[in-house]
């Protein structure tokens, strides 16, 4: 292919050039010319273009020219007298006359394009704003629902700030009951760059003007310096507390913040109501399970009662334990079946019933067949299990019973323990013998009475449970029944069950 | 995913050879070596791969911040040749990848056998008494073309390409190729890539390292190459007699030719 005549080359509507091989200009038209304001001769495409398109017709147009010989309707940049040209640049490869390797280039103005492109990329932007906005916020909702309580509701909320909406570091402040903002949550903090600590103060909303001045409207998100800001949780006239962020990289989305901050102050009013479910819940639970014993020094009991991780829902397990006459000690473990009100209703009238049926001539296998009459009759505590025990206080005889409940552990004084598996028969209710069975306890010997949360995983067969329990006991000499239950189920992971613990040691009056 | 799936990881040559695995630059992916590589497959095991956020990688595994760095992408190649366990590698790097190498190289040198880089630059960005070959005002403009005026860059990432009528097959496979190049992650390679300063990184390589560089290269000129030359301990430079900054696709023999007199002359270690 030639160059062709003068004058096309030179009033072509476009500009045109030519190139050797390695890109350097052999020819241009007169309307390059013009654009650059130069003559190019001898200067390689790219020393015409703009930093951006220098870089790029090394980086991505030559190559591709080398791999398929030709490009076409690229946008880039040319360097003029009087600042940038956009053009759309079309370019294809050919063998000169002498076999060797030219390049055919046309610019084309694309000005009134670039300009439209603009727009449409500026309208995609705000469209890819709009969708990260939304995304943000619906993980936040998400994330706020499935908080439990207030701190959990507190937890999620920083948590969601470092995930979704772009915070190096969170922290929530709540109002107190006296109004002054405590910390509640603070970010893990692993991914905060140095320097960019939030100050350890809760940066509440600045003071209102006196009375008489024009009442300002607070504001729910709160600008301060080096981009942290503070978010109103709820009205901003009365919020439930605060969100402080500071910055990752870029500023924050005033208009998510404000969003998150409704959100969040809907979600920590109902974690606060839960909050006080959950406390009715226990209050009544734990008046359920209060045990009045009178001094003796002849036994000493202690109980620990554990709710479940679902701390609204109470449960039905329970424990007991009273003076049948004046030289015989009762105690009791029992569980009902089910949770919430129904099974803690139950629970307190089996424990009631127990109470009412023991007495001086009974014994454990009648107490538990008159309990089978009470749970027919009543239907309350259909296949509950119970542990039940009679202590001799002169004696240290136990005549004790299970009804489909796990056996009762005896500790001695040398360390070495037993379960008492004798003298079991099936869960209340099923109406049939009952056995009983006699232990004889040694001065200072200790009775462990439980219910299957402290020894049931799902992670582990019960055999393994009670082993744990049996290893762990030999330290009830020196601690707590409290720590003991702490050291069995700091390892039980978040979904486990109610537990009841209910120990008791005798020692015998010196004859 | 695996690692070889999120790189796009290709094997080919021989197999039981030493291997030889070439790292593509800032631009494209590993179809920028489809000039060089064949000629290395009668004697090496060959491994291409693609960065993540190139050509065929897995975009997904694009995390902004492991990929802020270079170091995020030398952590790459290395868990990719832990994942092949093919033994000592010639490390044929181009570009921003020469740098990526010797990052790699100066963590796990056991990986490495012998380097090459073509057209390395340590540093973009002039500094006291160094030339990078561009202005730190001209870096910002690049970026702030790049960040906020998205024409006059990235319009041009996703730029109709036709196919070649003789070899149709390349211009789909570029098409598809550069159509999967995010503009998003392009932008932030290149951000990655050009404000990167790894010039005190070149003391801590040991393995040997040939430079090929070209005679005129306006991303990274030839003072840079010598540059390179200069402050890495038993290396050696080669300038081809080429233009440009991809010799491997405009001078594919010259650098073919260069990389067999280097590893014929310079021993396995």
């Amino acid at each position: 292919m030639s160059r062709p005549a003068d004058d096309a080359w030179d009033v072509a509507p476009v500009a045109l050039l030519r190139l050797d091989g390695d890109g350097t200009i052999l020819d241009a038209n007169r309307v390059l010319v013009e654009w650059v304001g130069r003559d190019p001769q001898g200067l390689r495409l790219s020393d015409l273009l703009s930093v951006g398109g220098r870089i790029y017709w090394e980086t991505h147009l030559s190559p591709l020219l080398h791999m398929q010989g030709r490009v076409d309707e690229v946008a880039v940049e040319l360097r003029g007298p009087d600042g940038r040209v956009p053009v759309l640049l079309s370019a294809a490869v050919h063998a000169a006359a002498d076999g060797t390797r030219c390049v055919d280039v046309a610019l084309s103005r694309a000005t009134e394009r670039s300009r439209y492109e603009r727009e449409l990329l500026a309208a995609r932007a705000a469209a890819d704003r709009s969708a990260d906005q939304l995304r943000a916020l619906q993980a936040a909702t998400a994330s706020l629902s499935r908080g439990v309580g207030t701190d959990g509701v507190a937890r999620a909320l920083v948590e969601t700030a470092v995930t979704h909406l772009g915070a190096a570091v969170a922290t929530v402040w709540l109002a107190a009951e006296d109004g002054t903002l405590v910390r509640r949550a603070t970010s893990s903090g692993d991914r905060a760059p140095e320097g960019t600590d939030v100050p350890d103060e809760p940066w509440a909303p600045a003071p209102r003007r006196a009375d008489d001045a024009p009442r300002v409207p607070a504001q729910p998100v709160e600008e301060h310096l080096a981009g942290v800001v503070v978010v109103a949780l709820g009205a901003p006239d009365a919020p439930a507390g605060t969100l402080v962020l500071s910055p990752r990289d870029e500023p924050f989305d005033v208009g998510v913040l404000t969003a998150v901050g409704q959100q969040a102050g809907l979600a920590l009013e109902r974690a606060r109501m839960f909050d006080q479910k959950a406390s009715v819940a226990h209050e009544l639970q734990h008046a359920l399970l209060t045990t009045h014993l009178p001094p003796d020094d002849r036994f000493s009991v202690t109980t620990e009662y554990r709710p479940g991780v679902q701390a609204l829902e109470v449960g039905g397990d329970w424990y007991d334990a009273f003076l049948v006459d004046d030289d015989v000690l009762a105690v009791a473990v029992g569980d009902v079946v089910g949770r919430g009100l129904h099974a803690a209703t139950a629970m307190g009238q089996l424990r009631s019933a127990v109470r009412a049926v023991a007495g001086p001539d009974v014994g454990p296998a009648a107490l538990l067949s008159r309990l089978d009459r009470f749970v027919t009759q009543t239907g309350a505590g259909f296949m509950a299990t119970l542990a039940y025990a009679e202590v001799d206080l002169v004696t240290g005889h136990v005549r004790y019973a299970c009804a489909g409940h796990l056996p009762p552990l005896r500790f001695r004084g040398d360390g070495t323990h037993e379960f008492l598996w004798e003298g079991r028969s099936t869960p209340l209710g099923l109406g049939v013998d009952r056995e009983e069975a006699v232990a004889v306890l040694d001065p200072h010997d200790v009775l462990v009475l439980y219910t299957d949360g402290l020894v049931e995983r799902r992670d582990r067969p019960l055999p393994d449970g009670l082993h744990a329990l049996a290893t762990a006991g030999r330290a009830l000499g020196d601690g707590s029944v409290s720590d003991l239950v702490t050291g069995l189920l700091v390892r039980a992971g978040d979904v486990r069950d109610d537990v009841c613990v209910l120990v008791a040691s005798w020692t015998p009056r010196s004859s | 995913m695996s690692v070889l799936a999120r790189n796009n990881v290709v094997l080919s040559g021989a197999p039981g050879a030493p291997a030889m695995v070439f790292a593509h630059g800032f631009g494209c992916d590993q179809s920028m070596w489809r000039f060089v590589a064949p000629a290395f497959e009668a004697t090496h095991r060959v491994v291409l791969f693609d960065h993540v956020g190139a050509g065929g990688s897995d975009l997904g595994a694009y995390d902004p911040q492991r990929y802020g760095s270079l170091d995020g992408y030398a952590d790459d190649v290395v868990e990719v040749l832990d994942a092949l366990g093919l033994g000592p590698a010639v490390f044929v790097g181009h570009s921003v990848s020469a740098m990526i190498g010797v990052l790699a190289a100066a963590r796990r040198p056991e990986l490495f056998d012998r380097l090459v880089l073509v057209g390395p630059s340590p540093r973009y960005v002039d500094d006291d008494g160094y030339r990078g070959g561009f202005s730190a005002a001209e870096i910002d403009e690049l970026l702030e073309t790049m960040d906020d005026n998205y024409l006059g860059w990235s319009a041009f990432i996703a730029p109709v390409i036709m196919g070649n009528a003789d070899r149709p097959e390349l211009g789909e496979e570029l098409t598809n190729s550069f159509c999967r190049t995010d503009p998003a992650i392009a932008r932030r390679f290149a951000r990655t890539t050009f404000l990167a300063d790894n010039r005190a990184d070149l003391a801590g390589v040991t393995t040997p390292a040939l430079v090929l560089q070209c005679r005129e290269d306006v991303i990274a000129p030839p003072e840079v190459g010598r540059y390179v030359h200069e402050h890495l301990a038993g290396s050696e430079l080669v300038l081809l007699d080429a233009v440009g900054h991809c010799p491997n696709l405009s001078a594919p023999d010259q650098v073919v030719e260069a990389v067999t007199a280097y590893l014929a002359r310079v021993p396995s270690r």
